[in-house]
């Protein structure tokens, strides 16, 4: 009856009653078995045929200063000094409007295509022709808790799925040995909102990121016995999961007709599985020296960012589904939200990120990983045109940054545009936008990926979003 | 009242015809056949049955013709005067219509604008067809219906038996057998109480032959405080209660807890659900003389609040107002969702598309909530003394707001003539002080100093990150005894100062004084400060800190930004000259981030006690101001100024007696203003938000509850000077009426569904047309007017319900049933379900006899905290001390942390109390396993586990059934036995413990 069952839903729902059934089993292995028909046709997609299979992104914590980075306004150059006044009413979140700051930063234009990019940035700036740039981004707020919701789950609220969830709900695992969706945060503490960036909101928890830290004593929380635990020796171990499949199994011989049973006796095989899988992908002892250097890992300020993007693309080639990598604790400093001055807080956080995110863009590509893997550089909001505190900036959800690379991105191409100053955006694209089009790449057509709750119809993009096909291939 | 409106969508005509290729202008215009298809095609996807955006539908004509957002689009005979020709025509600038995809053809434009000139004819029959939304199960009346006829008149016992038996038989199914009493015992206990019965228990139940050996023991787990502590948890889930609030500054609140014990509390006295519902909307205005029903409160407050929206960014900003909308919208969705389970959160931004809400019904009730925040809320547990400082409070807020109470009136004649007495001796206290004329003033920074005509300093110009200012002055004082510095306001400073911080704030770190004869100015002496009082200090940034050698603290004056402050700085001993004394002031501000003194004035007195003080602190600067003119002199409004310090002083001496209060956080409108999140005072101005939009605000919304439930009105009139908590009051009437079949419906819906796994309508939150539909919706009402007829009393549902036979199945499979009813909607079988989070790790800890079962009080932490950069601390929950007394009690009074939850618990399903959670998914992944397997509680308490059977039982195979009866509450089968007990002989007890809790057997409940 269970796989009589299952086999209704497939039928009687498509791919989304198989989903509904997906929360019942748990996602892992069970359903690896019964994939939908559809899923040879659409090349992994759950509406259509994808260009991409798995995502790593890179989230820039604190809010990226654009002007400072990608979107060059010589128009600061004139008038810094003076009042910022273009005209209508501005308005700052934590401080009163200062005047008009150029940034401290020489801009040059690079590659086929011309992208202007910062001497903060020198080695992205080497890779812009493989990049897609959304250069007016803009957020609802100018409040880092709601901007970060905002942009990693659509809402400015708390509790609503954020992208990775929604993937692991609407795509599944690509492998039974890893979890669906890794979060590696920023070693000197998590991000704004903290948990909630990465939470399944009210999908089931199974869809929730999995926290990993690399060079924490314990990467994975649980993924062994606790040390003092010494009672549990490996025969303790083996000889106990064995006790526990056969007290299991009679138990549902027992208990006939729970598909719960079943999914539960799967879900240990697969912890064990798990046991043997997420220490070696962590291991990057075998990495050869070249990509070691590659990703700065010899060098003390690149190395820690370097080696969270060194593992996240072994993740992916291991069949991790979407990997986010964070840059930039929450909190007042050591982050992306320089208020108090950018020419002194922005080039440490640009210098630890830029090489290994270069690196990172330039290995998947080499290694053909470009085939199937995107790549996703992202942060909450930008900054204002003027001053904060002399050489700071304030938050700006108005316009702000991000891109993209791999398959089924048009390299080389800018979307959007700021105003002159980098104020705000002319042609708003807002998360909605970029969700939507990522979605569509991945094979999802963001309006069908739904979840009931509280009598609505939730999806990623709320009631909005629309594909950017001028950065689509 | 019946409104129409949108559900089914049905269009009538489908029509290939095209418009007609003929001059459309002299032609008649045939709406089926030539204006239908071109809305059909470029309207409908934005305007149609699935989106109206601007609140347009052009397939309905009643809409269509009275138009939406934008007003009337459709002006019969006028096509130039109508938007709806005017935007597809392009003669609107900057807008045209369709906004997207291919634009009309000429041909088609102007058929449109034929159509409209020629009178907008619009057949009724070529309409959609409108439902009406009120016609649906959960908006008709509650009903009494008496149980249906049943042919197995023995089963159905109960009347509860009757209606679930009735469909049973309808469908040819038949109920399953009992279920053993080790399985009934098993189940009645984790369901009522959230823990396993003992072997003791159970052997005692199995003993008692007696014919109500079963209900005693529902009687007996219903008295048992581990109900209300099981029940509680569950409301929590539905109101998503933690203690802390969310987001991004994940801060603390360390006075939640006593909500979540005020709920504990009355599921354990069965408070009548009314009185329940009452309390927790509006304790305070309709229980004024119970301290729990402020208690109560916290309900409001129960879910996550933004602190950098509401708190950190400037006042007026448009991301505060948005803040403050969206708080105010989760007060309202928690509210309508847990008592009446609808969805009105779906009329933010437009009417409900599916259910009978309007956008004004749903701004009303922001309005409800429109005079209350999210704060620490003062309360006495002892009833008399909340009296007495409910009165002072009163007295308080009437003087701040000028509702003033009588007796406490400052216009009061009489309250002025003890006020003017109350002066002069305030007046004899001391002599005044004398302002200095600075002579040099300097910034050691760049700043720019000037002298101003009253002689105070401003500072101008470039703002430096720290700054130090010397001020020198000479005074023929020769006896100085103290020195005051006033911090004035000024227009050029940010919030008017007294600071030149973007927030109005200052640190002064250290204060130092020096003196010299005015003739020898260079031998300078420093001068000994002894003490410093201020008018007002910032938390933890006192005056006293500007004087203790120490530069990283300092004297603050935050939130009191925009007044002017008095410190005072008392000498060690008499300083000065004869013939004049030349005093150097250096102001060390060294704090950062621009934290200076915008304007400054200096003054000494040569008074033994120094200059008149107030409650042991400097006279507020009106108070000093009008004691300067001598009384004759001084206006009405000075003698009502005067009277108003008077009282305010007396007032808060009367409080500041009074045994300090207890804190609850809750909703108020009355608390100590923090950064920019300030009391409202009243109402704030609710707006009716086109769009949901902020920059949209559309007429005032109007006080008011729901339309939808029949029998009741739904508006709320109150009087003019009616305070807020009126409006929470009488929104609390409205919910709690007996005729508001919402809400008993949905509180019979949740008992029954937290007994069975699932609610007889299986989305809780959800009763509209988006929700499930009842399985039994006779039964539904059944239960909520019993509910209702025995006076709100939950434990009579309870025992209604544990007592049926339905409850009583075993949870058995029959194929033949699952050919009809695979999902069990019916219940022909009890539902298996997963122990809850909560239960295993109770469970856990009784099994090991290990729990501390201590009820109330502050939330046991169990884990480690150490600060973070910002208000967020960094939390370990794996460094945490499981054998302390904390790491012991039941889950219940865990510390509930937001975006940083227990990671065993989330990985059982806990939810995080972000949203509500009417109901928990059941989640079986990798993952889970590993933390079921490896997680250091359920390892350590699986040790304590073992020596517990050890301890207790001498052979190994005793042991083993021991921790068969203890965890699975049966014996181990001889085969079961001899494996177990060969494992242990190998791995010792605690790893066959290990084994036996995460099996699928104990972790399930038949």
């Amino acid at each position: 009856m269970f796989t009589s069952r299952r086999q209704f839903l497939w039928r009687a729902g498509g791919g989304l009653g198989g989903i509904a059934l997906a929360q019942l089993l748990g996602r892992n292995g069970l359903l690896a078995n019964s994939a939908p028909q559809g899923v040879v046709y659409t090349n992994g997609g759950l509406h259509h045929p994808a260009k991409a299979k798995r995502v790593i992104q890179l989230f820039m914590n604190g809010g990226v200063s654009q002007v400072d980075s990608f979107d060059y306004k010589p128009e600061l150059e004139r008038l810094h000094g003076q009042k910022f006044d273009p005209g209508s009413h501005v308005e700052a979140a934590t401080s009163v409007v200062g005047s008009v700051l150029k940034s401290p930063f020489t801009f040059k234009q690079y590659g086929q295509c011309g992208r202007w990019v910062s001497s903060a940035f020198p080695h992205l700036a080497g890779c812009v022709d493989d990049m897609a740039f959304l250069m007016s981004m803009a957020s609802k707020t100018n409040v880092h808790g709601p901007g970060s919701y905002m942009m990693n789950t659509g809402f400015i609220l708390p509790g609503f799925p954020c992208m990775g969830a929604w993937l692991s709900y609407g795509l599944g695992n690509l492998s039974d040995n890893l979890p669906c969706f890794v979060v590696m945060p920023d070693p000197r503490g998590l991000p704004y909102n903290n948990m909630g960036n990465f939470s399944s909101g009210f999908l089931p928890v199974a869809h929730a990121g999995t926290v990993i830290r690399p060079t924490a004593p314990d990467p994975i929380a649980d993924l062994f016995p606790p040390r003092d635990a010494t009672f549990i020796t490996r025969k303790a171990e083996s000889d106990g999961l064995a006790l526990l499949q056969r007290m299991n199994r009679d138990y549902g011989r027992d208990n006939p007709g729970d598909s719960r049973l079943e999914a539960r006796i799967t879900s240990y095989e697969l912890a064990a599985k798990m046991q043997m899988s997420a220490p070696e992908v962590m291991d990057i002892s075998n990495e050869p020296e070249e990509t070691r250097k590659l990703y700065g890992l010899d060098d003390p300020v690149t190395a820690e960012f370097g080696r969270r993007c060194l593992i996240a693309r072994r993740m992916i080639e291991r069949g991790v589904r979407f990997v986010q990598v964070w840059s930039g604790a929450g909190g007042p400093t050591k982050n992306w939200d320089n208020h108090n001055s950018i020419i002194k807080e922005m080039p440490p956080m640009a210098a630890a990120v830029d090489k290994p995110a270069a690196a990172l863009l330039r290995d998947l590509k080499r290694r053909g990983m470009f085939d199937d893997t995107l790549l996703v550089w992202s942060t909450e909001f930008g900054r204002m045109p003027f001053a904060q505190s002399g050489e700071g900036r304030d938050h700006n959800g108005g316009t702000f940054v991000s891109w993209m690379a791999g398959p089924g991105v048009k390299a080389g191409v800018s979307y959007g545009q700021s105003d002159e100053w980098g104020w705000k955006a002319r042609t708003p694209t807002y998360c909605y936008d970029m969700h939507a089009t990522l979605l569509h790449l991945l094979g999802i057509n963001h309006k069908k990926l739904n979840f009931r709750h509280n009598g609505i119809d939730r999806r990623l993009t709320d009631v909005h979003g629309e594909l950017i096909p001028e950065i689509m291939s | 009242m019946s409104r129409l409106s949108t559900l089914i969508s049905f269009v009538l005509f489908v029509t290939s015809v095209t418009a007609s290729a003929a001059d459309s202008s002299t032609t008649a215009v045939d709406f089926v056949r030539d204006v239908q298809p071109i809305f059909a095609t470029n309207c409908y996807r934005c305007h149609g049955p699935d989106v109206q955006k601007a609140s347009l539908r052009l397939d309905v004509r009643e809409i269509a013709l009275k138009g939406g957002d934008d007003g009337v689009v459709i002006v019969p005979g006028h096509a130039d005067q109508s938007l709806l020709f005017r935007l597809v025509a392009g003669r609107v600038p900057h807008k045209r219509m369709p906004a997207k995809g291919e634009l009309l053809t000429p041909q088609q434009v102007q058929t449109l604008g034929a159509w409209i000139d020629q009178g907008a004819t619009w057949p009724a029959s070529a309409s959609v067809v409108l439902t009406d939304k009120m016609d649906h199960w959960a908006f008709k009346p509650l009903t009494d219906p008496a149980p249906p006829p049943v042919s197995d008149a023995v089963w159905a016992r109960t009347a509860i038996d009757r209606y679930i038996l009735a469909k049973l038989e309808a469908k040819g199914l038949h109920p399953a057998p009992p279920a053993d009493p080790r399985t009934l015992l098993r189940r009645v206990y984790f369901d009522v109480i959230g823990l396993p019965p003992t072997p003791e228990e159970t052997a005692a139940f199995l003993a008692d032959r007696s014919p109500d050996a079963y209900e005693k023991v529902v009687e007996r787990l219903l008295a048992s405080p581990r109900y209300g502590e099981r029940w509680a948890r569950h409301w929590m889930d539905t109101v998503h209660f933690a203690e802390t609030h969310g987001n991004d500054e994940d801060r603390e609140r360390p006075n939640a807890w006593p909500y979540r014990d005020y709920l504990i509390a009355s599921f354990n006295s069965d408070k009548p659900f009314a009185r329940f519902i009452e309390e927790q909307l509006a304790g305070d205005a309709l229980y004024p003389d119970d301290p729990q029903a402020t208690v109560a409160l916290g309900f409001i407050a129960a879910g996550p609040w933004d602190e950098s929206s509401q708190m950190g960014i400037l006042d007026e900003s448009i991301d505060k107002k948005i803040a403050q909308y969206l708080d105010r919208d989760d007060m309202v969705q928690t509210t309508l969702c847990t008592f009446d389970s609808v969805t009105v959160g779906c009329a933010r931004c437009h009417n409900h598309k599916f259910d009978p809400i309007s956008q004004a019904d749903y701004y009303g009730l922001q309005a409800v909530f429109a005079g209350v925040d999210r704060a620490e809320r003062p309360y006495d547990p002892d009833p008399a003394l909340f009296a007495s400082r409910h009165a002072l409070l009163a007295q308080k807020r009437g003087l701040e707001t000028g509702h003033y109470i009588a007796n406490a009136s400052p216009f009061d004649s009489k309250v002025q003539a003890v006020a003017e007495q109350w002066a002069s001796g305030l007046a004899s206290q001391g002599s005044h002080w004398t302002v200095l004329d600075p002579q040099t003033f300097t910034s050691a920074h760049g700043a720019t100093l000037t002298k101003m005509p009253d002689g105070s300093i401003l500072s101008g110009g470039t703002r430096p990150e720290i700054d130090t200012y010397t001020i020198t002055a000479t005074t023929p004082l020769a006896d100085i005894t103290q020195v005051r510095l006033e911090l004035l306001t000024d227009p050029s400073l940010p919030h008017n100062g007294p600071g030149r911080q973007d927030n109005g704030n200052l640190h002064l770190n250290e204060f130092t004084v020096a003196a010299s004869t005015a003739a020898t100015p260079s031998s300078v002496q420093p001068v000994e400060i002894a003490s410093a009082k201020a008018d007002f200090d910032q938390d933890n940034w006192t005056i006293a800190m500007s004087i203790d050698h120490n530069a990283q603290t300092a004297w603050g004056i935050y939130p009191q930004i925009s007044k002017p402050h008095t410190g005072v700085y008392v000498l060690k001993q008499p300083a000065g000259f004869e013939g004049g004394t030349r005093l150097t002031f250096t102001l060390e501000q060294s704090h950062g981030g621009g934290h200076l003194i915008g304007r400054v004035r200096i003054s000494v007195t040569n008074a033994p006690g120094g200059g008149p003080m107030l409650d042991d602190r400097p006279l507020p600067a009106a108070v000093t101001k009008i004691l300067a003119i001598p009384r004759p002199q001084r206006s009405e409004a000075d003698q009502i100024e005067l009277a108003r310090a008077y009282l305010r002083t007396q007032i808060d001496g009367k409080i500041a007696a009074l045994p300090p209060a207890k804190r609850v956080y809750a909703a108020t409108g009355d608390f100590k203003a923090d950064g920019n999140f300030k009391p409202p005072h009243g109402p704030r101005a609710v707006f009716v938000l086109r769009r949901g939009d902020i920059n949209m605000p559309g007429d005032t919304a109007t006080v008011g509850a729901l339309r939808c439930v029949p029998g009741m009105s739904g508006t709320i009139d109150l009087p003019k000077e009616a305070d807020e908590s009126q409006r929470r009051a009488a929104l609390a009437r409205w919910i709690s009426d007996p005729r508001n079949c919402l809400t008993w419906r949905s509180i019979a819906n949740r008992v029954w569904q937290y007994h069975f796994g699932r609610g007889i309508v299986s989305t809780a939150d959800d009763f509209g047309h988006m929700g499930a539909t009842p399985s039994h919706p006779q039964l539904l009402d059944a239960l909520a007017s019993e509910l209702l007829r025995h006076g709100g009393s939950l434990k009579h549902l309870h025992r209604l319900i544990l007592t049926s036979n339905t409850y009583r199945q075993s949870s058995q499979l029959d194929p033949a049933a699952v050919r009809v009813d695979a999902d069990d909607l019916l219940l022909w079988r009890m539902n298996r379900t997963r122990l809850d989070a909560e239960s295993l790790h109770d469970a856990i800890l009784k099994m090991s006899g290990r729990l501390d079962t201590t009820m109330g009080g502050p939330s046991a932490r169990q884990f480690t905290q150490k600060p973070g950069v910002h208000a967020t601390p960094v939390l370990d929950y794996n460094a945490f001390d499981l054998e302390s007394r904390d790491a012991r009690r039941l889950s219940v009074y865990r510390f509930l942390w937001r975006t940083m939850p227990d990671p065993f618990m989330d990985a059982m399903d806990c939810p995080d109390a972000s949203q509500l959670a009417p109901t928990r998914s059941i989640s079986v992944t990798a993952l889970q396993a590993l933390a079921m397997f490896n997680d250091r509680f359920v390892i350590r308490y699986g040790q304590h586990l073992a020596e517990r059977v050890t301890r207790e039982r001498k052979t190994p195979a005793e042991q083993v059934t021991r921790l068969f009866e203890l965890c699975l509450n049966r014996q181990p089968t001889e085969s079961e036995k001899n494996g177990v007990v060969e494992y242990v002989a190998q791995h010792g007890m605690a790893n066959a413990c290990r084994v036996l809790l995460n099996s699928n057997e104990f972790v399930f409940v038949n």
